[in-house]
């Protein structure tokens, strides 16, 4: 089942002098920095199919597989331009993978800047995957790395490597080696939770009771994931344990519970718990019990979520007479107001880096992604209002936003930089996909 | 558990006559529905309630199931015409009363005055615009207005329960005003005794 997110990867450093050579790197005008910024060029790089390197045959065309993820999060992240395959010169299994067995003419022919080379040879279930990325400029390795895993999960060996190409790239590793939760009808008339890879492999289906699910949202270990269900009839929140299948309800008190968030630390919940019509925010504990009543108000308190330090809280409520955000200091248990344009602000979600918030709003009749500073500020608009696009949740490193959006009809998921550009759809359920949720980096 | 027991109730009227008692939902079959003789056990035990059973079908639709069961049994959510309890709607994220829907819930109250065993269930509905959890905070609160409003009424409130569906059993699919009007909406489930006449 879940065992493939948390199968145990060895990673072994390729000892190769190039990538030693790397770290005091940094002041070199090569690859580096040339993709940083947003509206810059998108960087020319080929990823070539990977060389068979052992002896059994590649009945499960893991040469190919395993380029073709690579190239997925690389035009996903949309800082790279990847060279169509059908131009590359030399053949995969006929030349060679490391410095001074092929030749970089081949590639910087075709107009390659960067390339992406390998090899891997399987042994039964196991299989070894060997990865390089050359600067086809300066005719230098860049990056050398050797992985061994299990066959079936030869995507997250791509997966892995791509972000350590983001990492030579940008000084910061990629987020590819991660999941989105989110709630599909895919499958019938019922909401369930569901889990999958940004490239939509490794699907994997938490819920399955045949009722309403919603408002996935990971630990911060990426080990759980905590959401709301209508399965005991009475929404409450229950906690299901990916690698275990184990399942808990979180609120073990009665009473109506619509959403919440486990705090940065692991330790609380931060709860929108519904009484005489009347939603409130609350702090549970790891027990699920109420340890702090955090908003007295009579009318709507909701969707909470963290700042990263576990300091804050950004929320809605109507108290002004719409939904708009506010921002509540834990310690002192004051609030201040957030936005103020609009009248419909929902959904918020603090950024990692915790200078932004992400969230929903009413743009005439359709709802848009925006962002706007924590400290507040002019609220900037990432999606157009000729679809309904809502529940922005941010990649770990702060540099993507995911969504849903009915743009193409139903709806489906999206992944965006932070600056709104590079709008991709991922791969669809064939159901309704809402309220996606990114996971942290996973191991 | 409020709610257990409602949920066990509506297996007691549908599963009475083949098990006599309180089921697992597994068991309950959307064929075993029709003809259940007026088997009125109450959650507590105790009978109540005149029965329906006597009364032709048209009548019966005050018993039509909540949203979430009609859900899972694959049915409409929709009230039926038919139903004694009409539908009280809203303006799009509003959850004050419009003077329609007070005209609605006099009627309702009048008839849950000539029934004086039934309690009833308010379901709070959103349209599908929107954030998931703000609109089930909006139902909340739709739900809570029709109930205060029979309260004051004269209806009492131990009749009266509250849940919000917000936007997630909609009883109109497509994506257009006329839709979106139809399920912005409380609705009257009758989760406990039968009407009087």
């Amino acid at each position: 089942m879940f065992n493939i997110i948390f199968t145990f990867l060895f990673v072994l450093f390729w000892a190769s002098s190039a990538s030693a050579q790397l770290k005091g790197d940094s002041g070199s005008p090569g690859v580096r920095g040339e993709i940083v910024g947003q509206g810059g060029q998108r960087f020319p790089i080929a990823v070539s199919p990977l060389k068979n390197t052992g002896t059994a045959a590649d009945s499960a065309k893991l040469s190919e597989g395993i380029a073709d993820a690579i190239v997925h999060d690389l035009e996903l992240s949309g800082w790279f331009k990847v060279l169509d395959r059908s131009a590359y010169i030399e053949h995969p299994q006929r030349s060679g993978i490391t410095l001074g067995t092929f030749d970089f003419r081949d590639w910087s022919t075709i107009g390659a800047e960067g390339l992406v080379k390998g090899g891997f040879s399987v042994q039964g279930e196991e299989i070894t995957v060997e990865l390089h990325l050359f600067d086809v400029f300066q005719n230098i390795e860049r990056i050398g790395k050797r992985y061994v895993g299990r066959v079936k999960d030869f995507r997250r060996i791509a997966h892995k490597f791509t972000d350590e190409i983001i990492n030579e790239f940008t000084g910061i590793p990629g987020i590819f080696n991660t999941r989105i939760a989110y709630v599909s009808t895919s499958g019938g008339r019922f909401k369930e939770i569901h889990v999958s890879h940004l490239d939509g492999s490794e699907k994997f289906q938490v819920t399955n009771n045949h009722t309403i699910n919603l408002s996935p949202s990971w630990t911060p270990d990426g080990k759980s994931i905590l959401y709301t269900s209508y399965k005991d009839r009475s929404p409450s929140l229950y906690l299901f344990e990916l690698y275990s299948g184990k399942e808990v309800k979180w609120s073990s008190k009665t009473g109506r519970y619509l959403g919440g968030k486990v705090s940065p630390d692991g330790q609380y919940v931060a709860a929108t718990l519904e009484a005489a019509g009347n939603t409130n925010l609350y702090l549970l504990d790891r027990n699920g019990n109420v340890v702090r009543r955090l908003t007295e108000d009579p009318g709507i308190e909701v969707s909470p979520s963290w700042s990263p330090d576990g300091r804050q809280l950004v929320f809605v409520s109507d108290r002004s007479g719409s939904p708009q955000l506010y921002i509540m200091d834990l310690a002192s248990g004051k609030s201040r107001r957030l936005t103020y344009s609009g009248n419909y602000n929902t959904a918020p979600e603090w950024s990692p880096k915790g200078d932004k918030i992400a969230y929903t709003g009413r743009v005439g009749s359709r709802f848009a992604i925006f962002t706007i500073g924590s400290e507040g500020g002019d609220p900037r608009k990432l999606t157009s209002e000729s679809a309904d696009s809502e529940d922005p949740t941010w990649s770990p490193d702060g540099r993507f936003i995911a969504f849903s959006s009915n743009r193409a009809g139903r709806y489906q998921l999206y992944v965006m930089q932070a600056s709104g550009e590079n709008q991709r759809r991922l791969t669809g359920s064939g159901g309704d996909d809402t309220k996606p949720n990114w996971s942290p980096r996973l191991d | 558990m409020p709610h257990f027991k409602i949920a066990c109730y509506s297996l007691v009227v549908l599963l009475a006559f083949a098990f006599g008692g309180c089921a697992p939902s597994t068991a309950a079959k959307p064929e075993m529905a029709p003809q259940k003789s007026a088997t009125t056990t109450t959650p507590g035990g105790s009978s109540q309630g005149k029965g329906e059973g006597q009364r032709g079908t048209g009548s019966e639709s005050s018993t039509a199931p909540g949203s979430l069961e009609a859900l899972q049994k694959g049915q409409s959510s929709a009230t039926p015409g038919s139903s004694p309890l009409k539908d009280v709607f809203f303006e799009f994220d509003r959850y004050d009363l419009r003077t329609d829907a007070r005209e609605t819930l006099k009627v309702n109250a009048d008839w849950l005055k000539r029934n004086p065993a039934a309690r009833i269930e308010i379901e709070g509905h959103c349209d599908s615009r929107g954030t998931n959890e703000y609109n089930l905070a909006l139902g909340a609160k739709r739900a809570q207005a029709a109930k205060d409003y029979l309260a004051t009424l004269g209806i009492p409130a131990d009749r009266l329960s509250t849940i919000s569906y917000g936007a997630e059993i909609p009883v109109c699919k497509e994506q257009s005003e006329d839709c979106w009007s139809q399920n912005r909406r409380a609705r009257f489930v009758v989760i406990a005794g039968k009407p009087a006449s």
